[in-house]
């Protein structure tokens, strides 16, 4: 038996007008039962279009996975019929939002909407869906969740809604949870809220979870496992220790050091990563993190580095990770240099 | 003053203190009210449905319960009238002189040139004008609810091939192309109801085809599609009800627009054929005797317009109603 979830050099692009946007490019990693799985990355890298893609809901056109394997429980999503992958969906592999105030229906109630996933993957009548639903709200800690459950949305507070949604997502008790920038739309207090929950729900419900997210913050309590993308690929991949404490590339350099940290003198500058993301149609030559990057050399900007091994499960998309006297403790602020 | 402007910060931040310390005594002085928990309040609010919702804010606006109520009396009118109007509207009543007649006790609203009951006439007219408007209102809701939908759910070949067929309806003057229809379907009172709804429905699809894309980049439709529901249970069950509030409104309000486009038709002479009543055909066979037998005009001008005028204050109410965010 393989792991729960297994993507190997997925490709999902884009078809527009002014080409072909390769959001995603040849991103593989795993995921074990009642794991954390971190995507990090900036906007635009790549880390929403790929969880929908593992769920395979990416409109098409203009979006078209174009390549690599995705194996739930060994079977293969992107050669699954519309039935099966509708069965799939909700009922296995469940998923959270960004933004609570827009992801839960206006006209329906609370309860009817959590009750809705059960009634269609569960077989469910009206009153034990009703009933599941109530008691998923108690859950979640939703107050009251009885005469909650009657509410309507615009009666839930941003946190509140967020709630519902996780209690919706894991309603029918799915093996995967995937938490799009579940805390991106609500404050600080409600984030660390809401993150706790879902720690909590996931020792309880024992379901995988996928963090989709670019605050390096909220996954260090959370993940086993970290990948970090930039323009659409991976460029580390490692467990957290790892990655935190002994990251390889340069763009988790840059990601960590750009974090504001109490641990460190408040005196101390961030140093932020300089420049923008590239256009994804138009991605940089070589390694597409070159122009942002203080150590390009001349490889750098014709080679496309392979994402490597450099040790036991830790692996970095960069020509110099592994040489010795190329560590985080030489980096020279990135903000400092010029951008070509 | 001087040393306000010596000290800006300072001057700036004793104006607020002022007030602020006095309620601060004031809450100083019954510490015990502020005290008690206003929690009762927040989770007993009641739990209403929307059509409930929508209902009590449809009740505030008077205009609209006006609409409302001199709709209801036309249709109570009309559909009791077998019961209790005297004269037969289609024959003219028995009396040798009783052509154009001004109103009396015998015929509250006069006679016409032929001597029929004017009241029975507008009594009975009513029975199509209201028929029409809302049978053509249902062709046109019919055909546009479909095309509107498929139109603004699926897009692309589909959208484009529906929005340009109804780019062609709207090409040509809608009363023109409505007197060219019936002029192949022939005038009858059936045809006008089916012309009139043939012509309405590219409105109804355009008005939902927008309401559609709007609604469905909300992330509820995402969330819906992730949870494994089926594009039709989307569509049903997620979009049409967040879509459909502007159909509700635009509907209501083209029953006047079928009605008005009815009596025009009938003015015409391609509508409703005589002896049958219709207020747009009461009118066309009243206009040379205006100033002889202004009554011949007079009411059913009236009925037309405080019926369409109805229809439009419930369409333009229900359109408040229908917002779930307005709240009051």
């Amino acid at each position: 038996m393989g792991s729960l979830l297994e993507v190997t050099d997925l490709k999902t692009h884009f078809h527009t007008r002014d080409g072909v946007v390769k959001a995603v490019d040849g991103v593989s990693f795993s995921l074990a039962e009642g794991q954390t799985l971190a995507i990090v990355g900036e906007s635009g890298s790549g880390k929403s279009v790929t969880a929908l893609s593992l769920m395979r809901l990416i409109a098409d056109p203009p979006g078209k996975i174009a390549g690599g394997r995705i194996l739930f429980r060994d079977e293969n999503v992107l050669e699954m019929s519309d039935e099966q992958i509708r069965s799939l969906r909700g009922d296995r592999i469940a998923m959270i939002f960004q933004d609570p105030m827009t992801s839960l229906n206006p006209v329906f109630r609370v309860g009817y909407q959590i009750a809705e996933a059960l009634r269609l993957h569960k077989g469910m009548d009206r009153k034990a869906a009703n009933a599941r639903a109530v008691e998923m709200l108690e859950l979640v800690g939703i107050p009251n969740a009885p005469s909650r459950a009657r509410d309507y949305p615009h009666q839930f507070s941003g946190g509140m809604r967020q709630r519902g949604m996780i209690a919706m997502a894991l309603a029918c008790d799915p093996d995967i949870l995937i938490a799009d920038e579940p805390t991106t739309a609500l404050d600080v207090t409600i984030q660390a809220q809401i993150l706790e929950l879902m720690i909590e729900m996931q020792q309880r419900t024992g379901a995988a979870i996928i963090m989709i997210t670019h605050d390096l913050g909220v996954v260090a309590d959370m993940a086993n496992d970290v990948m970090v993308m930039y323009a659409g690929r991976q460029v580390e991949y490692g467990t957290t220790d790892d990655v935190y404490y002994r990251p390889l590339h340069p763009y988790t350099w840059g990601l960590l050091d750009s974090l504001p940290r109490h641990d460190i003198s408040e005196k101390g500058d961030l140093c932020p990563i300089n420049g923008q993301p590239p256009s994804l149609i138009d991605i940089p030559s070589g390694c597409a993190f070159h122009p942002r990057c203080p150590y390009a050399k001349d490889v750098c900007r014709t080679d496309v580095p392979e994402l490597r091994e450099i040790e036991p499960g830790h692996s970095s998309a960069c020509h110099f990770s592994g040489e010795p006297e190329f560590t985080r403790d030489v980096m020279p602020c990135s903000a400092d240099m010029e951008v070509e | 003053m001087s040393a306000d402007r010596q000290h800006p910060d300072g001057g700036d931040l004793h104006t607020p203190r002022g007030p602020l310390d006095a309620g601060g005594h004031e809450l100083q002085d019954q510490p015990p009210r502020t005290l008690v928990p206003a929690v009762p309040e927040v989770t007993a609010h009641p739990s209403r449905t929307l059509w409930g919702d929508a209902w009590m804010r449809l009740r505030k606006n008077k205009l609209a319960i006006a609409g409302l109520t001199w709709i209801t009396f036309i249709i109570i009118v009309t559909v009791s009238a077998d019961l209790w109007v005297p004269q037969n509207f289609a024959e003219p009543t028995s009396t040798e002189f009783a052509s154009m007649q001004a109103p009396s006790a015998d015929h509250p609203f006069g006679t016409d040139r032929i001597g029929r009951d004017v009241f029975s006439r507008v009594v009975y007219g009513a029975r199509v004008s209201l028929a029409v408007g809302i049978l053509a209102v249902s062709i046109s809701l019919v055909i546009g609810l479909a095309l509107g939908s498929l139109s603004g759910y699926y897009g692309g070949l589909l959208d484009a091939f529906v929005m340009r067929t109804a780019d062609i309806f709207f090409a040509f003057p809608y009363t023109l192309f409505a007197i060219a229809l019936l002029a192949v379907l022939g005038p009858s009172y059936r045809n006008v109801f089916i012309a009139i709804g043939i012509l309405g429905w590219p409105s109804i699809a355009r008005v939902l085809r927008s309401s559609i894309l709007s609604v469905k980049e909300n992330e509820y439709v995402d969330a819906a599609r992730a949870m494994g529901a089926s594009d039709l249970r989307i569509m049903l069950r997620h979009i049409m009800p967040n879509a459909i509030a502007p159909i509700i409104v635009y509907g209501t309000m083209s029953i006047g627009g079928a009605i008005i486009t009815e009596a025009a038709l009938s003015y015409l002479g391609m509508g409703v054929q005589p002896p049958t009543p219709s207020w747009g055909g009461m009118l066309s066979e009243a206009k040379a005797l205006m100033i002889p037998a202004p009554w011949l005009t007079v009411w059913p001008g009236f009925a037309i317009l405080t019926t369409v005028l109805s229809f439009v204050l419930m369409g333009d109410g229900l359109r408040d109603a229908l917002d779930v965010k307005m709240k009051d």
